[in-house]
């Protein structure tokens, strides 16, 4: 195989990469608040429910938990899969993540001063309006280091699709080392990782700055 | 361009997790006019990736005739190999064509009759001065997770007292990692498949590694089907009969170096 194919065919594989990266952001960050909503809520149910939840979710392997996405539709239902694949790479990421931005989203409420949403209801504000206004943004410029810190992790993270058979970048990589019994597909797959993740980090930290307002 | 293929991947996937409910809860019959085989891409040369990125191997070039032969569209399904079985039993896949033995596994998947003649061997390097399975005796031996060599060394009626022989029995879980570390010298020899062994010495130059004289069994490759699936085991047999006949068969195994290895028979 040429040097250009071989880098062709992991082009390729960093496309389904990062399509499994940009969905799970997609889903996983708003999934995150609800979930933090629910740990914080003052229904005791509701919230030693969600605490078990994330603490399963955190407590898991990620490959487990995509085999358990992908299989148990079958084994539990009876369902037939085809089709399954993708989608269930998917929703394993997603879960999985937004329970990880659930508590940094509930690091980040639980550092503002209780007078801040005091302050906002003499204000006039309402509830809502006060936790949307006031308490998010401040919120997002606390959060935002360990954010990017998960953000990072998932870019690697995307190589466990191939314990459900998901061809992503990695896989391809080891296929190819296969077949020409080399380890340069590996190097290639090592700079495209890092490139991809210098990129993030580069977005994150441009946030990060736009949000360091007070100084 | 990568853009627009890349928006369009999104769009796909998003498309896709809307549809899940539908793909879930619609489930029906599988449409008969594709045949999805499961295989390990990491097996050269039953199958893996070619010069140009494409998935190929003697295995799969068989495949591709047969379902020319019968109309069917071939989809290549690279699986993970630790979960063939939950591949094959949830309908992902229609068979596992991949180099698999059948000898050990008789029970538990529906089996086409076998069609290449296959013996586990041991791999060690020249200058390693193991020449017979004594030399191995405190050695370190290498072995794919869940493959065939790795049952024939743990079965009380296979190999089990030579490896009981060996220092460490390590599992890896492809050739390239073992080949490395056969090559590093943190593994004395690996045990694997023989026409797996042949591809990989040839490519990685001669005269580095050697086959020992000594086969720890010998067995033979089936094309396995979902137990119970007989329907399909024997229309994939009766494409096989005609292409055995025509020549195609015995075409395509000279064209993977496993000419000595076929044992395809009708009789």
């Amino acid at each position: 195989m040429s040097f250009q194919v071989m880098l062709q065919q992991l082009s390729s594989g960093m496309l389904s990469t990062m399509g499994i990266f940009f969905l799970t952001l997609l889903f996983s960050l708003p999934l995150g608040l609800i979930i933090a909503f629910g740990r914080m809520s003052k229904n005791k149910i509701l919230s030693g429910f969600v605490s078990l939840l994330i603490s399963i979710l955190r407590g898991t392997p990620l490959m487990l938990q995509l085999m358990v996405w992908y299989f148990f539709p079958f084994y539990l239902m009876g369902w037939s899969i085809s089709g399954w694949r993708f989608p269930a790479v998917i929703v394993g990421f997603s879960i999985n993540y937004a329970a990880y931005f659930a508590e940094i989203y509930r690091s980040g409420i639980e550092a503002i001063p209780k007078g801040q949403y005091e302050a906002g209801q003499i204000l006039g504000y309402s509830k809502s309006q006060s936790f949307f206004k006031i308490i998010l943004p401040q919120v997002i410029k606390i959060i935002l280091p360990s954010i990017t810190n998960e953000v990072i992790t998932l870019v690697k993270d995307t190589s466990l699709a191939f314990s459900i058979t998901y061809i992503e970048m990695f896989t391809l990589a080891k296929q190819i080392a296969a077949a020409e019994t080399s380890m340069m597909p590996f190097v290639i797959a090592a700079i495209f990782y890092y490139v991809f993740n210098a990129l993030v980090a580069f977005v994150m930290g441009r946030l990060e700055k736009k949000m360091n307002y007070y100084s | 361009m990568k853009f627009k293929k890349f928006v369009k991947k999104l769009s796909v996937g998003l498309v896709a997790v809307a549809m899940m409910a539908t793909t879930l809860t619609g489930c029906g019959e599988k449409k008969k006019d594709t045949f999805t085989v499961g295989f390990d891409a990491e097996y050269p040369p039953y199958g893996y990736m070619d010069e140009n990125g494409e998935y190929t191997g003697f295995d799969l070039e068989l495949a591709e005739a047969v379902c020319e032969l019968k109309g069917w569209e071939l989809v290549k399904q690279p699986i993970a190999w630790d979960n063939k079985d939950n591949e094959l039993n949830s309908g992902s896949i229609d068979c596992i064509w991949n180099g698999f033995t059948i000898n050990g596994r008789e029970d538990e998947y529906e089996w086409s009759r076998p069609y290449v003649d296959n013996s586990q061997v041991i791999v060690v390097a020249v200058d390693s001065g193991i020449t017979d399975f004594a030399g191995l005796s405190g050695k370190k031996v290498g072995v794919q997770t869940a493959s065939a060599a790795l049952s024939v060394l743990q079965d009380e009626e296979g190999q089990k007292a030579l490896a009981d022989t060996f220092a460490e029995l390590n599992e890896f879980s492809d050739y390239n990692t073992a080949f490395l570390e056969l090559e590093a010298g943190s593994v004395d020899a690996i045990a694997m498949d023989i026409g797996v062994a042949q591809y990989q010495i040839e490519s990685r130059g001669d005269g580095k590694f050697i086959i020992l004289d000594e086969h720890l069994n010998a067995e033979q490759y089936g094309i396995g089907f979902k137990k119970g699936n007989t329907e399909l085991k024997n229309e994939v047999e009766d494409a096989l009969k005609t292409l055995k006949e025509n020549g195609k068969f015995d075409e395509l195994a000279k064209k993977y170096g496993l000419e000595d290895m076929t044992c395809l028979s009708f009789e």
